[in-house]
């Protein structure tokens, strides 16, 4: 990991803070720096999107209560240009903004408060897993008219390209890995996420969820991301 | 449970339907009957009578033909003659009498009866439109006739050859009705009455109160049950001119059965009806419930978290004002639940803005702890402990509240019982203390909310720590659909009094009353054990350790709740 981290945490690895206290918004950006990120700021949605359109970010972290419009706005409106990661920050641990923020398009959620430790480990996950798309070494797997390439971070189906989030490619590269297998929420929680034991299995849920809206032709009966009930998921050969 | 002792609605209403409708049926069919019976006794019973008063009015002609002309007495003697023995020879100045008649009949017994001849007679009774011969029988009648049953009865047979027999045989009885006829004694002849019957009919079937009745001079009926249980209707007469009673019994066998078969049919139509009560009482009941088994589905359904679950306001009009309680019961519900949700929700976000500010700020003081002075370093490390303590706090805080309001869902999938008390373990102040079961438990897999059951063996691990110097063994058993997770330690243990009370809020085993340790933190851990584990369908107890030794023995009883649980070959 020493290595990997090593190169992740770069001076010019940019994070934007979308947050409208600013005394977390402070708090936050003096550890993230101490911590050797850069990091932009945004205190509202609106500045947040002009933000990022003037200096393209490498993860951004999103308060899900602005005022205003609020973060889950803010994340479907950087989706509808970009697969950058998001984490999403939430005050309230109830599952609705939990769930509500993921099928926003973020890849991760954090409940406040956290440790600076904490959100440096969230976001070499993402960095990680959105560069490894880029160095895998996979070969190309070919299921039904699915055609993932690893090493190219290229879905196909029917010959068309899918775009997919850099969590959601590397979901449908870890259960392709194995086709037939069923991989339970934790396996894929630690090889995805970088979670421990403990990890949040709705993470899996949305994101096999938000998958197949892209990969299925039908998502409510789906051909190839198959519930295992109770087990977890599987990619059907 | 009262409800389970009591009948349900749909079988009372069932068994209310079913007895009035046997109630109203059964009243229906006995005044029926009654009615029908009634009827039908007294039509035949006019039948009978007048049959009875024809017969009389021809019994009373046949007699006097029988008597009064000679030559008809002759006929009657010379058809006599060949089988009887007249004793005494007919005068002729005196008016023919029934005497005659009789005298072609043969004798049937000894007629000397001593003892009875001779008694005085009262004086006879007078009988309006007496005649002659009324009299003379009168007088023979003076002496007291045996009673009846004591003379032989004699059999009009078939073929009758005496006079009376002829009469009697000439009779019309439609209704198989059997006759008699009870002659006054003659004298000379017999001293007793002689009974004629037809078709057998003895006297002593006759009631003695009617046969009291017809020999005081009255005509008289009587409906009466024969030995043999037979119902049988007795009308009997005196023939004032004779002397004579005449009695017929009418069989009422035949208007019995139709009356049977009637009762029969009542009796059947009444059951039919109670079980028509019967199955349109459990129909309307059915029926009536429906609407309530609709209200129990949305209640469910509410409970189990669905609160926009309304009832269809159409559904019946009759239960529109339940329908619309209910609906705005459940709306009030709703609001509230809300309000309570929306205020944890907005605590928890007052409290966690300040948290958040703290926490990343003593995270880069920690950060930089190597370049502070001694002094500094110490208080960040003061700072960073008691920021935990507090972060720990306000989540127990808010995971309670969210638990008071209702809003909690359990998130469960399948985890090894092992392997998950070793993931707990190893992030717990626990860690190195070993995980034990027995060979055959190693593989069990429990469906629990990972997150909220391993806060509930943490905290009972946080509990040993604090009160008990540490946890010593960590264990489970399955115990048949349920699994036992075991927490034990070594310290003084928990005094049986406070057994119950240390899963309450802010309660704390070995505090002393006004003496609260702040540093060993406020009791919300084992309260919120209580209620993560009663969320599992599960109950935590504290006792003491089954090995005797000193200690506290904590037990987790959860179902192990395998359904969703499949054989799938798993990623590893």
């Amino acid at each position: 990991m020493g290595s990997i981290s090593g190169t992740i945490c770069g001076v010019g690895t940019r994070i934007l803070t979308v947050e409208d206290d600013d005394r977390i918004r402070q708090a936050v950006k003096l550890a993230l720096e101490d911590e050797g990120w850069s990091v932009d700021e945004a205190d509202t949605g609106e500045r947040a999107l002009e933000a990022f359109a003037a200096q393209v970010s490498d993860v951004v972290l999103i308060d899900i209560m602005l005022p205003g419009m609020d973060g889950f706005e803010v994340c479907r409106s950087i989706r509808r240009t970009s697969d950058v990661p998001i984490i999403m920050v939430t005050a309230r641990d109830d599952t609705h903004d939990v769930v509500a923020g993921l099928e926003a398009g973020a890849d991760d959620y954090l409940t406040k408060p956290f440790a600076p430790k904490e959100l440096s480990a969230r976001i070499r996950a993402l960095l990680r897993r959105a560069r490894s798309s880029e160095s895998g070494g996979l070969d190309r797997i070919k299921v039904g008219d699915l055609e993932i390439s690893p090493d190219e971070g290229l879905v196909l189906k029917a010959g068309e390209e899918l775009h997919l989030t850099k969590t959601e490619f590397k979901l449908l590269v870890e259960l392709a890995s194995q086709p037939g297998k069923v991989f339970s929420r934790e396996v894929l929680l630690e090889r995805v996420w970088g979670y421990d034991y403990f990890g949040d299995g709705r993470l899996v849920d949305v994101h096999v969820r938000r998958l197949r809206t892209k990969v299925e032709t039908d998502p409510a009966n789906p051909r190839y991301v198959v519930t295992s009930r109770g087990l977890g998921y599987k990619l059907q050969p | 449970m009262i409800s389970r002792r009591r009948l349900g609605l749909r079988a009372r209403v069932t068994l209310i339907y079913a007895l009035g409708a046997l109630l109203l049926s059964s009243t229906v069919a006995a005044s029926s009957f009654l009615l029908t019976q009634r009827r039908l006794l007294s039509e035949t019973e006019i039948t009978a009578k007048s049959q009875f008063y024809r017969n009389t009015r021809d019994l009373r002609r046949g007699l006097q033909v029988a008597e009064i002309p000679d030559e008809r007495d002759d006929v009657f003697a010379i058809e006599a003659e060949n089988s009887t023995t007249p004793t005494t020879t007919p005068s002729t100045t005196t008016p023919p009498t029934t005497a005659r008649i009789f005298r072609t009949i043969p004798p049937s017994q000894p007629v000397d009866v001593p003892g009875i001849d001779n008694q005085v007679a009262p004086p006879p009774p007078t009988v309006p439109n007496s005649r002659p011969v009324t009299s003379r029988l009168g007088d023979n009648f003076g002496s007291v006739p045996a009673p009846l049953g004591e003379n032989p009865v004699i059999d009009v047979p078939p073929t009758p050859q005496d006079p009376i027999s002829i009469i009697l045989n000439g009779l019309l009885r439609p209704n198989g009705a059997a006759a008699l006829l009870v002659l006054p004694p003659e004298e000379g002849i017999d001293l007793a009455a002689r009974p004629f019957s037809l078709s057998g009919l003895q006297p002593t079937a006759i009631p003695a109160d009617l046969r009291a009745l017809v020999e005081s001079g009255s005509v008289a009926s009587r409906r009466f049950n024969s030995t043999g249980g037979e119902p049988q209707l007795a009308i009997g007469i005196t023939v004032p001119e004779y002397d004579a009673d005449y009695y017929e019994l009418v069989p009422l066998s035949d208007l019995q059965g139709t009356l049977n078969s009637l009762r029969n049919i009542l009796f059947g139509v009444a059951i039919a009806a109670s079980v028509g009560g019967a199955t349109l009482g459990y129909y309307s009941a059915y029926r009536a419930v429906q609407p309530l088994n609709r209200v129990s589905a949305a209640a469910q359904a509410i409970s189990d978290g669905d609160f926009d679950t309304r009832l269809d306001d159409q559904i019946d009009p009759d239960l529109s004002k339940l329908t619309s309680s209910f609906n705005h019961m459940v709306e009030a519900l709703q609001v509230r639940i809300e309000r309570d949700e929306q205020f944890a929700s907005d605590v928890s976000h007052e409290l966690r803005s300040p948290l958040m500010t703290l926490t990343a700020s003593v995270g880069v003081l920690e950060g930089r702890r190597g370049d502070l002075p001694a002094p500094a370093q110490q208080a960040v490390d003061l700072l960073s402990q008691d920021l935990r303590r507090f972060q720990r706090l306000v989540e127990d805080l808010l995971e309670i509240s969210r638990m008071d309001v209702g809003a909690v869902q359990l998130d469960q999938s399948p985890v090894y019982v092992r392997e998950f008390l070793r993931f707990v373990i190893a992030q717990s102040s626990a860690a190195g203390i070993n995980v034990t079961c027995s060979t055959a438990d190693a593989d069990l897999m429990i469906n629990v909310d990972k997150r909220r059951m391993a806060q509930a063996i943490t905290n009972l691990i946080d509990n040993a720590n604090k009160y008990a110097g540490g946890v010593t063994a960590i264990s489970f058993r399955r115990n048949g659909d349920r699994v036992h997770l075991f927490v034990d330690d070594e310290g003084p243990g928990v005094r049986p009094a406070d057994r119950i009370r240390i899963f309450d809020r802010f309660t704390r085993a070995g505090a002393d009353a006004g003496r609260r340790d702040i540093a060993k933190g406020v009791g919300l851990g084992l309260s919120l054990v209580k209620e993560h584990v009663r969320m599992h369908d599960g109950t935590v107890w504290v006792g003491d350790r089954p090995d005797g030794r000193m200690g506290a023995h904590f037990v987790i009883d959860m179902p192990i709740d395998d359904t969703d649980m499949g054989d799938e070959e798993m990623a590893t």
